[in-house]
């Protein structure tokens, strides 16, 4: 049992983390990471060692946030021709590293690749976590604005995303 | 770009009203019928929320609670379920010497703990004449610490939450009105219940702790409460945990983590 104390102590910040970084809130992430661990746990492979073991740990949670995406992003387009060629990839594809990158991480390096009314917009919604209304003072905008900049920056960051991960 | 991807005033107030709702920690969705990269614009949001300061590890309580569950899910059927690399040996399971558990340091009084199969194992049970007191029982991990929970200042009338070193449980302010069964000003007990180890949940209404699992009622010392669910009522109290005030500090005996790996 000490083995299992250690891997479950080792690997819930990472799994939690890498949930949380796809759903963005706790209950959710609280849920699906419960989800991972008690699959992970009943499909274990007589077999396995601890190493395959992470690595099966990690194979489940890809696979249970690819579920979660597919059943909450339900996308107009069914042709997967169309989906590639508009660069979406469902996280199933994200490569064995994405589990040990840090999430801030990228969204530092994502932040520092946008102009800068668009870094200082999210800056104040998700890192300060401020209101519509708070951003709006900060920035001497309309919550209207502020409503139209916050989209136009996620946008420019969603374009930003490969680019940027790549070059860590 | 195609017309799909023209802006509608609707989709800023969408996007506002999921933000809104991540901020606020719930569940949130976004609408339907997304096209491919107003998708992204969505899972964006997402991957910012996690970068906020106050998200990046798990609750205590959280990982204490499917600590238990997985223990439980471990035990519930040994020869399928248990992880090879968990025991070298076959195991023997049915009775564990409490020595061998208590050898075993953290992670044994953790598994058993949790499983709450195992508990009685590590409970010391007074041997005194008579009518026993209710909480006769403690536990007692052979090497411990006395781990700083919270101080006097901060513990306020309800009981306060840790989980340290494998061990969740509640500290709570004797109101020493007798029924805590002592005079030490501070009480300390497991806070997981005595039917599956699930972790009790204080509600402050009532004064109790509740288990989220199947509705078992506790008192605000650790005795089986008189409104538990009948099947319940012959439960054992929650195991009293050692605690000690020294100065201000709070200090609960939890076992010390044998800290082999880095």
């Amino acid at each position: 049992m000490q083995e299992f104390q250690t891997f479950y102590q080792e690997n819930l910040g990472r799994i939690y983390r890498y949930v949380y970084s796809k759903v963005g809130n706790r209950e959710e992430a609280e849920d699906l990471t419960s989800q991972i661990f008690m699959k992970a746990v009943r499909g274990a492979d007589t077999e396995r060692g601890a190493q395959s073991m992470q690595k099966w740990l990690f194979q489940v949670a890809r696979t249970t946030i690819a579920d979660y995406w597919r059943a909450h992003y339900r996308i107009a387009t069914n042709s997967l021709e169309e989906l590639l060629d508009s660069g979406w990839e469902g996280p199933a594809e994200d490569g064995p590293l994405a589990m040990n990158g840090k999430p801030e991480d990228k969204v530092q390096s994502i932040l520092q690749a946008l102009p800068e009314h668009y870094r200082e917009v999210l800056t104040c919604r998700f890192l300060l976590n401020l209101s519509v209304r708070d951003t709006a003072i900060h920035m001497n905008l309309t919550e209207a604005n502020v409503k139209v900049l916050q989209f136009r920056a996620l946008k420019s960051a969603s374009k930003l995303e490969h680019i940027v991960t790549e070059a860590i | 770009m195609s017309g799909e991807d023209q802006e509608r005033v609707e989709d800023y107030l969408e996007l506002e009203h999921f933000i809104e709702e991540l901020q606020a920690g719930r569940a949130a969705h976004p609408p339907d019928g997304l096209t491919p990269s107003k998708a992204r614009i969505y899972r964006m949001a997402a991957l910012f929320r996690s970068a906020s300061p106050d998200e990046a590890t798990p609750r205590p309580e959280f990982a204490a609670e499917l600590h238990a569950k997985l223990e439980q899910e471990l035990q519930r059927s040994p020869k399928k379920r248990r992880l090879p690399f968990l025991s070298k040996k076959p195991q023997v399971r049915p009775r564990v010497s409490r020595r061998a558990l208590l050898a075993g340091g953290a992670a044994a009084v953790a598994a058993s703990l949790a499983a709450g199969a195992g508990l009685e194992h590590v409970i010391e049970h007074a041997t005194t004449a008579g009518t026993p007191p209710p909480w006769n029982n403690r536990l007692l991990p052979m090497a411990s610490i006395w781990h700083p929970v919270t101080t006097l200042a901060e513990l306020g009338n309800d009981p306060l939450f840790f989980f340290v070193n494998s061990i969740a449980g509640f500290v709570i302010r004797n109101d020493g009105d007798g029924d805590a069964g002592t005079n030490a000003p501070v009480i300390a007990m497991s806070a997981a219940c005595t039917d599956q180890s699930c972790i009790l949940q204080w509600q402050k209404a009532d004064q109790k702790y509740l288990c989220p699992c199947h509705g078992a009622l506790f008192t605000e010392y650790g005795k089986v409460d008189k409104n538990t669910p009948p099947v319940y009522k012959t439960l054992p109290p929650l195991p009293r945990l050692d605690v000690k005030v020294v100065g201000d500090q709070v200090l609960v005996r939890v076992p010390a983590l044998q800290t082999s790996k880095k």
